[in-house]
């Protein structure tokens, strides 16, 4: 028997893919005025994806053009992807610093969000182990 | 903790950002410096300095070590400053030939600085310098949000 629910599972999985965004536009704005580095970002919907899904079977991809599983969503893991096609001042950066404030803000919303449904779960387990005192 | 890794991110983008206020700054004071180094036994003007950025982490083995770690995923780092390079470019002439440092055509050789690029440095730097600021405090209010957790 497994007391604890299973929402709380996909939210861990939720909060930690949370946690590589921050770090991912952390990285970015630190590097907006690296000449070359091209913005990177999360494959966020496919973790949340993952985390709902709990598919059984996931295949190991080298390269994400390899074909899935028939019974595996389209993207597996959490991957972090790299922007190379636009390019926004002269010495080859993309870091766009408006979508990586708004992006900041958003997932900090996000992450507070399940934060506070984590806590709501385990309220309410910890009412049903007290017998609703 | 990757959290905390995120935290360090930010602070060498903090770190990169106040060393570039640094040498801006030290540019501004050295704008009318006449004789910065002995150089053949002749005093040269002072040269402008500027800074190199760089992704940190950058070497082929360490990004190769990253991607064989996370299968896949391109890593994620924060930046370092690679280089403190000098500014070539010629050195501005000021005919005065009273001057003890001017030359025998009566030219006085100062230093490169032009403060007008030096502004706009020190503003690009401060706006990075708050971006990365903004960022950390995002990190650190994620955290005590985590720390919230079952309590």
């Amino acid at each position: 028997m497994n007391i604890f629910p299973k929402s709380i599972d996909a939210m861990e999985q939720a909060l930690s893919a949370s946690t590589l965004k921050q770090r991912v536009h952390s990285a970015n704005i630190a590097n907006v005025d690296t000449p070359n580095y091209k913005s990177k970002k999360v494959d966020f919907q496919a973790a949340l994806d993952t985390a709902m899904n709990k598919q059984k079977l996931s295949s190991y991809k080298t390269d994400n053009r390899h074909l899935s599983f028939s019974n595996e969503s389209s993207i597996g893991t959490t991957r972090v992807l790299t922007n190379n096609s636009t390019q926004y001042s002269n010495n080859g950066n993309n870091v766009d610093m408006d979508v990586e404030m708004a992006e900041l803000a958003k997932n900090q919303l996000w992450y507070n969000a399940v934060t506070e449904r984590v806590n709501g779960k385990l309220n309410s387990l910890s009412s049903v182990i007290n017998g609703g005192r | 903790m990757s959290l905390f890794s995120g935290f360090n991110i930010s602070a060498s983008g903090l770190t990169a950002n106040r060393l570039r206020m640094d040498v801006v700054s030290a540019n501004i004071a050295n704008a009318n410096t006449n004789r910065a180094e002995l150089v053949d036994g002749e005093w040269m003007p002072y040269r402008r300095k500027t800074v190199e950025l760089s992704q940190s982490g950058s070497s082929p083995f360490a990004n190769q070590l990253q991607s064989a770690i996370h299968r896949g995923d391109t890593a994620v780092t924060g930046v370092k400053v690679s280089e403190i390079k000098e500014d070539q470019t010629p050195f501005t002439l000021r005919y005065d030939p009273e001057h003890p440092d001017a030359g025998e055509d009566g030219y006085v050789r100062s230093s490169n600085v032009d403060p007008l690029k030096e502004m706009v440095d020190l503003m690009s730097a401060t706006r990075s310098y708050e971006a990365n600021v903004t960022a950390l405090n995002a990190s650190k209010s994620m955290f005590m949000k985590a720390l919230e957790i079952g309590k």
